[in-house]
């Protein structure tokens, strides 16, 4: 009898919370946008509402020991978890001038939709090298704030000096055929091409 | 974008075939389907619990429960299905040890029994217990890489100790995650209070009944009086066993109760229904 007697995989959730941390900066233009609008009080309350979706959407842990775990109050808690997402959106977005919400929850909640929706995984750039990929972390680097779709000059420029499996990558970008609508789309087109090469 | 819904006919070519898994019990015969024979409708047992169904088994302590689904997987393995039996109460190899004496007992054959039966112990790792999403990812991987088709988890009222208000979506999120991966499967569902013993009231937590495909539902008796004495049969002290299908939405069963024993080796034996019992001994 095969006995299984441990995860298979090991789940982070320290590091799950830094991502969604992360996650919630980009969201919010950065750390410097919040520096700009004197809002840097708002990240031990982003650092908080990560925590606290990540332990019930994660963990499902009740409010109670999500309460407990972070050492602040129930209320808080469930303060996070009903926060408005669509009223804090506009919030942000200069639609309403004030918001009856938990702000950072709902940047939170917004971050974790995100974050699920394009499933993204740690993975480690050695990892990436060894899977014969490494140039995807460089390409990933070049354009982690651009925004897309991106017009050709631009992309050149981000990736002048990139290699591809030993070509260029500009040479690459020379023979896109589209305008590029996503980092998934261009890390596809670009291994095509390469594969063409 | 993918459309949202469709009509019933694109539905023939996924459904599921009706037919039965084998839990090495009367039970097989206490679920039918209805078939067209000759311009007539006959019932014709199913010979198991329906294939892709997901069960609770609930009962109050010491019900058989444990018993019963041990039995199944035992019978699935001896079949050479693989089982994938997560075990959240009892460590890994006290269950070894149980399916050894009970497969010598029905004669089936342990080598193969033991081929086909991958567990997962959840009792010794608080990681797998506290942490569903942990858990779906261990038996996913199990399920792709073993191969196997049924799964018993032992039980799931052990995934939601003290936090019973997530009874509902820890169970529908188990319930899903057997359909998506096409496993046949039993919940052993704790029940905590003797109130309404022999019905899936509140087995579980509040309303989880509602969420699985059926309930079994094991219940006891103790002798303790003359009047149940006299009722049953059964010398005052001794234990009357009873097994019922609590509903099942997937096909026709039988409703009754059942009086079952177990044997002296830990199996179930289901001997009549209730009824039946109580006249032969008037």
């Amino acid at each position: 009898m095969e006995v299984i007697r441990g995860p298979v995989a090991k789940r982070d959730i320290d590091q799950m919370a830094e991502n969604l941390f992360h996650e919630c900066l980009r969201i919010l233009g950065g750390l410097r946008r919040l520096v700009e609008y004197g809002r840097l009080t708002w990240l031990p309350s982003l650092a908080e509402a990560a925590y606290v979706i990540l332990l019930k959407e994660e963990m499902l842990k009740t409010s109670r020991e999500i309460a407990e775990t972070l050492g602040i109050t129930e209320q808080t808690v469930k303060n996070i978890l009903r926060s408005d997402v669509e009223a804090v959106r506009r919030y942000l977005e200069g639609e309403m001038e004030k918001v009856d919400e938990h702000i950072a929850g709902g940047i939170a909640k917004m971050a974790y939709e995100k974050m699920k929706r394009e499933r993204g995984v740690f993975i480690k750039e050695g990892e990436l090298e060894a899977l014969g990929v490494g140039w995807a972390m460089d390409v990933i680097k070049r354009l982690r704030d651009a925004t897309f779709p991106l017009n050709p000059e631009e992309l050149r420029e981000r990736l002048k000096g990139v290699r591809i499996d030993g070509g260029s990558a500009e040479e690459l970008v020379e023979r896109l055929e589209k305008p590029i609508e996503s980092m998934e789309e261009l890390l596809r087109e670009l291994r095509r091409l390469a594969e063409d090469r | 974008m993918e459309k949202a819904f469709k009509e019933l006919g694109e539905l023939e070519g996924e459904a599921p075939k009706l037919f039965g898994v084998s839990t090495g019990t009367k039970l097989d015969e206490m679920f039918w389907k209805i078939v067209e024979e000759d311009g007539r409708f006959v019932k014709k047992p199913l010979g198991g619990i329906p294939y892709l169904s997901v069960l609770n088994v609930t009962g109050v302590p010491d019900s058989g429960k444990s018993v019963l689904a041990e039995q199944f997987a035992l019978k699935q393995a001896d079949a050479g299905y693989k089982v994938l039996y997560i075990t959240v109460e009892s460590p890994a190899s006290f269950l070894y040890t149980s399916m050894r004496a009970k497969a010598s007992y029905l004669g089936a054959d342990f080598e193969r029994v033991e081929r086909n039966i991958v567990v997962i112990d959840a009792s010794q790792s608080d990681e797998l217990r506290e942490d569903p999403k942990a858990l779906m990812d261990t038996m996913a991987y199990a399920i792709r890489e073993k191969g196997t088709r049924n799964v018993v988890i032992d039980s799931i009222t052990g995934l939601y100790e003290h936090r019973e208000v997530m009874a509902r979506q820890i169970v529908r999120m188990f319930f899903n995650f057997l359909k998506r991966w096409r496993q046949t499967g039993i919940f052993i569902s704790q029940k905590r209070s003797a109130q309404a013993s022999d019905t899936a009231e509140a087995a579980g937590g509040l309303a989880v009944a509602h969420i699985v495909d059926g309930s079994i539902v094991l219940d006891k008796v103790l002798i303790d009086n003359a009047w149940k004495s006299k009722l049953y049969g059964l010398p005052v002290g001794s234990v009357l066993r009873t097994i019922r299908i609590d509903g099942c939405r997937l096909t026709g069963h039988d409703t009754r109760a059942w009086v079952f024993e177990i044997t002296e080796a830990g199996t179930i034996k289901i001997i009549s229904p209730l009824s039946e019992f109580i006249g032969r001994r008037g």
